[in-house]
């Protein structure tokens, strides 16, 4: 005899646009009963939502509700401790192109520390990123991220509200920034990399560290963490390139006159944009100051498999995933990362062109 | 009656159909020339094959089976001895293993065991069976650390025997290197997807998305009520050759090129993830991960598939069935060939020339068979001043992998060899930390499915053995 399958109909009250209307799914949850909160993918681009089960049923193939070979499934039942349930608890814009959101992760808020990063992916079809840590609450049991919207991915994570989810979230991965025994430090962020640096330098202000912060960002329009920065630094340095904010140039020039005007500093370390590092590191370089630099190849697993992450540190092949992501910025060959960083640039073009389309289809 | 003197014949998709599609390309055993095929099974009274299969699958039992057109009791024969006969019967180096030992070998084809194992494991998966199984728990619980072979095989076993098991996988998918690095078309991924199921009908609970070593450590596994662990992390960095021109791109380790076709579905049109369809594409290395490579380049589209490998056809590592086949796809074979170097595209006069930094060559020396090494291998030697260029837009290296560091790293008392092999007992997969043990790739590096199958199996027994023990 054929076996019975499970369908619940699920009302997405949250969402004012089908809120009210129910939508039939296969649950693998025998157990699911009238009242429990789900989680199910919704409309044509599957997004998972919250819903709530308004009704079951038990039937076979020939008196489903809804054809079996379309219905969609049933992605979770919603626990209060569900750790696999990636919600994004607050989200906020920074600016016109940066986000921040805090994921509910309980048990990689547990182990992240600054430096480390988390792997994500938005949908069930979607690319694998990673996105450096840029904050933590072990007792709510969040991660923070901070991410620029620039490709395919973080498009469609822009797209998610409040109260959404996303499919996956994986880590700590990476190793933690090392800040044992440091006295005196010059923090260097540029652009979205000061989300990168911005817990690097309040571990090292916790830890009674001296700290020095040198900002940069392309306009006054794309100013970050400002408040947050002053709050955690000794002394507090924002530079614009186009002089909109802060001093106008580069960061390495205020990097430069502090060391010159005679500051000891134990170690800088330098969060930005590949070029950034490789002129931070040319800079400390005839000071022979320690430089620590944080690399984001692309990345596929993070887990030390595939080897896409591959870069050359002192002339040695090493993994960003396993081995850094933090590197001895002396070491590091730039030009090669460089190279390799825009190995699909290509290929993101096309899909913005793709995104862009389909955004105004819908408006 | 007089024996058939070679294997009914498989029924695959035509060469030149397949080379451009991910479906899969061996259909498997119609009922009929499976019986016929059954029948040539002589039943000899030593069964030689079932020493030569790593976990001893009882063979002349189960193709009795089906000789009596009884599937479903085949099948059941061989699950008892495997976790995965889908999957084996499809993946397996059977000309090296079981059917090397068939007594009909020696004057004939040998039975072809692997395609009986598959059509046995293919009929009862077609058919609809959602029970659970009900299996009486014994109250122990252990952790399983990667969702591959040999984590599935270890799971499953000790899942029967009532152990409460909970597998951590890392990526988002059960299944590891049966996901991230098979092709669809040698093993289709519902195959897959069907056998975790399966174990999940055991009570055994899958969690992805769990990095051990870095979200859970292993003894934080054991201070949550974990009693033992077993770790078949996998196969873990990629290796290159050290020759120059590695960092260029469009140079791919084979196991980054196959996660994004494979896991990452990067062969389907309509997902998101980037991947070079090369023209023409180099793979180096001769054993199945390079024949999945260049198979795979091939169906994304190349017009040139070259495998370079430096011994001769004779010596190629991998499964004669994959090579057969990437022969008949067009797959051109540079043997007795070892790279120097990667050349890349450089346009002195236009540094922003979109081509700068991408493969356009591989430079190769011509070599000739020496003295057997150690292994009884013909060692290749480099013929000097014979180095030639292949015009080529990729290259994959697919020379192996060595050892996931991940957990070794974040584990006081575990001990590793020198190529970062986890250090275990034979016979048990006991490692150097109590309760914690050990198998497949993360213990051998780059092995077979069956022979991590097989560690599972042992360890789990030797799980059963220790906490039994640990009971009185």
């Amino acid at each position: 005899m054929e076996q019975k399958k499970c369908f619940a109909a699920v009302d997405f009250a949250d969402d004012e646009n089908v809120s009210g209307y129910l939508y039939w799914y296969l649950c693998r949850f025998a157990n699911v009963e009238e009242g429990d909160l789900v989680v199910a993918p919704l409309g044509r681009h599957n997004n998972l939502q919250q819903g709530v089960v308004r009704q079951v049923l038990f039937a076979c193939e020939d008196d489903a509700p809804f054809p079996v070979q379309y219905v969609k499934h049933i992605r979770n039942l919603v626990k209060t401790d569900a750790e696999s349930l990636y919600r994004i608890v607050k989200k906020c814009e920074l600016n016109s192109t940066v986000t921040m959101m805090d994921i509910y992760a309980p048990l990689v808020a547990k182990k992240a520390e600054a430096g480390q990063f988390i792997i994500l992916r938005v949908d069930d079809d979607g690319e694998r990123i990673p996105l450096t840590v840029a904050g933590y609450d072990r007792k709510a049991g969040t991660v923070k991220i901070i991410f620029q919207v620039v490709g395919a991915t973080t498009i469609r994570l822009n797209t998610k509200r409040e109260g959404e989810y996303i499919a996956d979230f994986v880590g700590p991965l990476g190793c933690a920034t090392k800040t044992e025994g440091l006295k005196k430090v010059c923090v260097v962020g540029g652009g979205v990399g000061c989300a990168i640096a911005l817990p690097v330098a309040q571990k090292l202000h916790a830890l009674g560290c001296e700290v020095h912060s040198v900002i940069g960002f392309r306009s006054k329009d794309l100013l970050i963490l400002e408040d947050e920065f002053k709050a955690c630094s000794d002394k507090l340095t924002i530079v614009t390139d186009d002089g909109s904010y802060g001093r106008k140039g580069v960061v390495t020039v205020p990097l430069k006159e502090a060391i010159e005007s005679g500051e000891k500093y134990d170690e800088v370390i330098a969060i930005g944009p590949l070029v950034m590092m490789k002129f931070v590191v040319a800079t400390t370089k005839p000071y022979g100051i320690p430089t620590t630099v944080s690399m984001n190849p692309i990345m596929i697993d993070g887990t030390g498999m595939c080897g896409g992450c591959r870069l050359t540190v002192g002339g040695k092949t090493k993994f960003a995933c396993v081995d850094g992501p933090d590197f001895d910025g002396f070491e590091v060959d730039f030009d090669e990362a460089m190279a390799r960083s825009d190995m699909y640039a290509q290929f993101e073009q096309k899909e913005r062109e793709n995104c862009n389309l389909f955004k105004k289809e819908v408006r | 009656m007089a024996v058939q003197p070679k294997k009914y014949p498989m029924p695959v998709q035509d060469p030149k159909i397949r080379a451009r599609n991910f479906e899969e390309v061996a259909k498997g055993y119609p009922v009929e020339v499976a019986v016929k095929e059954a029948q040539r099974c002589l039943n000899c009274k030593n069964s030689p094959c079932v020493n030569g299969c790593p976990v001893n699958v009882r063979i002349p039992e189960f193709i009795s089976k089906i000789k009596e057109k009884d599937f479903d009791g085949a099948y059941e024969i061989i699950s008892r001895s495997s976790s995965l006969p889908a999957v084996c019967g499809r993946v397996c180096p059977q000309e090296t293993q079981c059917e090397s030992k068939c007594t009909l070998g020696v004057k004939f084809e040998p039975v072809a065991i692997g395609r009986l194992e598959r059509f046995a494991a293919d009929y009862h998966n077609s058919k609809i069976c959602e029970d659970n199984v009900n299996v009486q728990e014994n109250g122990h619980r252990v952790a399983v650390v990667g969702s591959g072979p040999s984590g599935l095989a270890c799971a499953g076993d000790l899942a029967k025997k009532g152990y409460k098991v909970t597998v951590f996988e890392a990526l988002h998918t059960a299944g590891g290197v049966l996901v991230y690095g098979m092709p669809e078309f040698r093993l289709p991924k519902k195959i897959v997807k069907k056998e975790v199921g399966e174990l999940e009908k055991y009570g055994v609970e899958i969690k992805t998305n769990v990095v051990i070593g870095k979200t859970i450590t292993i003894d934080e596994l054991f201070t949550s009520g974990y009693e033992a662990v077993f770790v078949g992390s996998g196969a873990g960095l990629p290796r290159f050759m050290g020759i120059r021109g590695e960092s260029l791109k469009g140079v791919y380790s084979a196991n980054e090129f196959l996660t994004r076709a494979n896991l990452m579905k990067a062969y389907d049109y309509r997902s998101h993830t980037p991947i070079m369809r090369a023209k023409k594409v180099a793979v180096v290395g001769g054993g199945n991960v390079a024949m999945d490579a260049a198979r795979t380049a091939l169906r994304l589209g190349a017009d040139k598939v070259y495998v370079i490998y430096r011994r001769s056809m004779d010596e190629l590592p991998a499964r004669k069935e994959e090579v057969e086949h990437a022969q008949e796809e067009g797959i051109r074979f540079e043997i007795l060939r070892n790279p120097v170097e990667i050349i890349g595209y450089c346009n002195r006069n236009d540094r922003q020339d979109p081509q700068n930094g991408f493969v356009k060559g591989i430079k190769v020396v011509k070599c000739e068979l020496g003295e057997p090494d150690e292994k009884g291998r013909r060692r290749p030697v480099e013929i000097p001043d014979s180095e030639y260029v292949i015009d080529v837009d990729c290259v994959i290296m697919a020379i192996g992998t060595s050892p996931n560091p991940l957990i070794k790293n974040t584990t006081v008392g575990l001990e590793v060899n020198g190529h970062g092999g986890i250090i275990v007992e034979d016979g048990t997969g006991k490692t150097t930390k109590d309760g914690v043990f050990a198998g497949g790739d993360a213990v051998t590096g780059a092995a077979t499915v069956i022979l991590a199958m097989g560690a599972g199996k042992t360890a789990a027994s030797a799980i059963d053995e220790y906490l039994s023990k640990k009971e009185k």
